[in-house]
């Protein structure tokens, strides 16, 4: 119903083509920027840096490469060109999603990180959705059950999640659901069940931070104004929250979810560990003891994408939450002026 | 208590009119509430008859939101109230919420202060008149949208299904309090409680906001119970008025006794603070101030010639100042009156050097203010001081009281510390207060003392030209009687030129000594206070001058008023 309204709203407005896709765009290209300007810091930063692969693996005496192979292997990877020329030609690997050949292993870094990558993207979500889930319950719980049966108990539940570690919770539950309940086989870390678990490890900390956003903006907006006038129009809680006080409340939330997508990469590393599942924190764990400067380029790379991608998606969730904002052009202040052209319009028609 | 007697009489209709229910339509009966331990009403008690209209007066504090707030059981948590409030004959301040429940929006309606904040800024409109249509026994969503858009036609909106579709930022003050009236009454309650309905509003749109909700309050004959802090619109629009002052009753009765002679003392100062009532209350300050500055020779301490100030929002010019031209004599007054977007604000900003006009020029003193750089400038501020509208955000509230008023000393390095603290003492006992403030913050000030601390700032320096911005818009009519006192009397003393903004043409009328009405950036009148208010030449100053609200039903408000007087005084005949 509502998004109906708004594009009436929108084909109102001629001389502004939906100021929606505009913006989109805008944002979209400045993703792109940035993601391009990120790679480009960190090739130079690199470039700069003393010390190179080509002198720290070739020249390994025990590799045992003779001049003639290292020279070889230089002018096959291209290492003897310009800076600029190195730069077009891995920002264009770069862009196709060739990362190169692990040192390690020899096999393209791509077809390493795509192995592992479903199983931490699984995890991940399954971990950020477990922290909505059990983050809007929580705010749901405060707001609607009375203090004296709990609703007041319900408000310490974010501290203390806050103060224990993922990596405990993930201990606790496989000793309390993998050993003593046995619902799943510590050694099949990938069945539904331990993801499951897994999910819950990451995501209750995570829940946090967000339900602690969530409740106080939801205290914030039962204290305002427009609340009381809708409850006088007889609206009782449990409408009152769903239809009035979420959506203004969630704007923040989006904020703390952008912010907590480091967390929730970096949780799910250390969950991947404790709960011994392949994923890219094992991946990152071997190739950093071996020194696999490719793969962790290419993880490191993927880590930004991610960032600018999620705040790319808050940015564009904002205008849909909060219709207020200005999608084109500087912000302005409320206009009296704008205020009293709407005003000169009305006329009492009956009056 | 007398009151109940006195105001149950007043319903006829509920009396006479056969098959109908016995009970006033709402009775308040010994209603205390209480946050925590501190009781804020005392044993309050009143009646509504049906299709009757009462009005709650009194001050911030009296009580007058809390008693709506306690009938709409919508008391904030901690509050607590007592007492027997009922509702056609039940008591519904015992029932579960439950119960009340159907009786919210059905049968009891609100209409809240401020429209702004009163309708979820995220939601269409459309949305949450759903919500009151919802109430209606309509299961058809197509006619119950119907019914909106021709309730909002009703109350005066233009292009309803434009009104339906636009989130709440998307209009004016105004409307929103007509999409607000509309969402109450189309439900159809007995009982309309308005809390302060118009004091967030323009004068103009005030009397058109006050007018609709008494033709609505006549064709419908809903009960109004009506909160104000305004004596003279309390008198103009209700049958009955309570008189409140810190949480308990000081008279109650019919509005024409009670307004003609009041009998309590509070309400015989609430009536002589009203402006509309008293335009020549200050007659005797004002003009010794202006004898004063006839005597000096009467040069113009302020001239504005042709100034104009464009602005660009959104792609369009706006032009915010249109040539606009005045001058102030020096130790006069001269207000800007218009209302929200007619430029006043502009003006003084330019005035002030805050923003350069596009063409013209502004001389303080013989110096021009326009075309300076920011040092230049500094020397015209020590002459040129400011006092903002609301006292309190313009008070920094970590700050002392002596620190606030002796800042501007230590800005331009005046005098030693002794001087200045002396300076600092001085001033405030020439705004009226005492010396045991000096060391309180803003937070342990009442409004009309921050603004005497803000007045008392601007005066510090000794300057010969304050700007006052709608100095007392924020303030109780009594405290702002306070104020108008202590600017009138400073005047008299030291010769102060004032340039007075402000949308009240009644506090105009005491206050100041010559007029520019602003409209659309365009000053479209301008002449002395007697000549313009006496007889007014443009359309829109009329307008102005017959939206003050004055007290008498009938003369300002809509012709039916009358009618209703004239029936009234036919009863007690």
């Amino acid at each position: 119903m509502r998004p109906s309204h708004r594009m009436a709203a929108g084909q109102r407005n001629p001389d502004m083509r939906n100021p929606y896709l505009i913006y989109a765009a805008k944002r979209l290209l400045q993703a792109v920027a940035v993601i391009l300007l990120a790679y480009l810091f960190t090739f130079v930063v690199v470039s700069i840096l003393p010390g190179d692969p080509v002198t720290n693996v070739l020249r390994d005496p025990q590799n045992g490469f003779t001049e003639e192979q290292i020279q070889a292997i230089v002018a096959a990877q291209g290492l003897d060109q310009p800076i600029p020329v190195q730069l077009w030609t891995s920002l264009s690997h770069f862009l196709t999603g060739d990362f190169g050949l692990s040192m390690r292993s020899s096999r393209p870094v791509a077809t390493l990180i795509a192995e592992v990558l479903p199983s931490t993207l699984i995890l991940a979500s399954a971990g950020l959705a477990v922290a909505l889930v059990v983050a809007f319950a929580i705010a749901y719980g405060t707001q609607l059950v009375p203090t004296r049966f709990g609703g007041g108990a319900l408000r310490a539940l974010p501290s203390l999640f806050l103060s224990v570690p993922n990596f405990v919770i993930g201990l606790v539950l496989i000793h309390a659901f993998g050993f003593q309940l046995g619902l799943f086989r510590v050694i099949e870390p990938d069945s539904a069940w331990a993801t499951a678990f897994a999910a819950i490890a990451l995501g209750i900390p995570i829940s946090a931070q967000i339900a602690e956003v969530l409740i106080a903006n939801l205290d914030h907006e039962a204290r305002q104004d427009y609340a009381a006038v809708a409850r006088s129009r007889g609206l009782g809680q449990a409408r009152l929250f769903a239809r009035h006080l979420l959506k203004p409340s969630s704007l923040p939330v989006v904020t703390v979810i952008a912010l907590t997508v480091g967390e929730v990469l970096g949780g799910s590393l250390i969950t991947e560990a404790v709960f011994g599942r392949t994923g890219i924190g094992s991946l990152v764990q071997r190739s950093a003891a071996a020194q696999d400067l490719p793969v962790l380029q290419a993880v490191v790379a993927l880590a930004a994408l991610v960032f600018v991608l999620v705040n790319l998606v808050a940015d564009l969730v904002y205008p849909l939450l909060d219709p207020r904002l200005t999608l084109v052009g500087p912000p302005r202040r409320r206009a009296d002026t704008a205020d009293d052209t709407a005003a000169a319009d009305l006329r009492t028609v009956t009056g | 208590m007398a009151p109940q007697d006195g105001l149950t009489m007043l319903s006829p209709r509920a009396g006479s009119a056969p098959g109908r229910s016995p009970h006033p339509l709402l009775s308040v009966d010994g209603l205390s509430v209480a946050y925590g331990r501190q009781e804020v009403v005392r044993g309050v008690g009143f009646a509504i008859g049906r299709a009757e209209s009462l009005a709650l007066i009194g001050e911030s504090g009296s009580g007058k939101s809390t008693i709506a707030r306690a009938v709409l059981r919508l008391l904030p948590s901690g509050g607590h109230a007592t007492g027997r409030v009922a509702f056609d004959g039940q008591d519904v301040l015992g029932l579960p919420e439950r119960r009340f429940r159907p009786l919210r929006g059905r049968a009891i309606g609100f209409v809240p202060q401020d429209p702004g904040n009163a309708l979820n800024p995220v939601r269409t409109i459309g949305a949450q008149a759903e919500e009151a249509a919802a109430l209606l026994d309509e299961p058809d969503r197509a006619r119950r949208t119907r019914l909106i858009l021709d309730t909002f036609a009703e109350v005066g909106l233009d292009d309803p299904r434009r009104v339906y579709e636009s989130y709440p930022h998307q209009l004016s003050g105004g409307m929103l309090q007509r999409v607000l009236i509309g969402l109450a009454v189309l439900p159809r309650p007995a009982l309309l409680v308005a809390d302060e309905p118009t004091s967030a509003l323009d004068v103009t749109v005030q009397k058109r906001i006050l007018d609709l909700l008494s033709r609505l309050q006549q064709e419908r004959g809903i009960g109004l119970l009506l909160i104000t802090h305004d004596l003279a619109i309390a008198a103009e629009r209700a049958d009955a008025l309570v008189v409140l002052k810190d949480g308990t009753i000081q008279e109650a009765g019919r509005t024409a006794a009670v307004f003609a002679a009041p009998a309590s003392g509070y309400a015989r100062r609430l009536h002589a603070d009203v402006p509309s009532l008293h335009p020549d209350r200050y007659a005797g300050l004002r003009d010794a101030g202006l004898r004063r500055s006839q005597a000096g020779g009467g040069a113009p301490k302020i001239a504005v010639s042709a100034v104009s100030k464009t602005f660009t929002v959104d792609g369009r010019s706006l032009r915010a100042v249109d040539d606009v031209s005045f001058t102030v004599p020096a130790g006069t007054t001269h207000a800007l009156v218009g209302e929200s977007g007619s430029g006043k604000t502009t003006t003084i900003r330019l005035l002030l050097g805050l923003e350069q006009p596009d063409s013209g020029e502004i001389r303080v003193a013989g110096e021009p203010v326009t075309g300076r750089s920011h040092e230049a400038l500094r020397a015209v501020r020590r002459q040129l001081q400011l006092v903002y509208q609301n006292p309190f955000t313009s008070l920094d509230p970590t700050w002392k009281v002596e620190a606030l008023v002796r800042e501007p000393l230590d800005r331009f390095g005046i005098g030693t510390r002794r001087e200045r603290a002396d300076r600092v003492r001085a001033v405030l006992a020439d705004v009226g207060l005492g010396e045991h403030l000096l060391s309180r913050r803003p937070d342990a000030l009442s409004g009309g003392q921050r603004q005497r601390v803000a007045i008392a700032r601007s005066l510090v320096l000794k300057p010969d030209v304050i700007v006052l911005d709608e100095p007392t818009s924020a303030l109780d009519v009594s405290v702002q009687a306070g104020i108008v006192e202590v600017l009138l009397s400073l005047q008299a003393e030291l010769g102060l030129t004032y340039v007075f903004v402000s949308h009240d043409l009644a506090l105009v009328r005491q206050f100041a000594h010559t007029v520019s009405v602003m409209h659309r950036g365009r000053i479209v009148e301008h002449g002395t206070v007697p000549d313009l208010f006496g007889s007014p030449q443009h359309a829109y100053t009329a307008a102005l001058l017959d939206a003050i609200p004055s007290g008498a039903a009938g003369r300002a408000g809509a012709p039916h008023r009358r009618t209703r007087a004239a029936v009234g005084e036919a009863l007690t005949a």
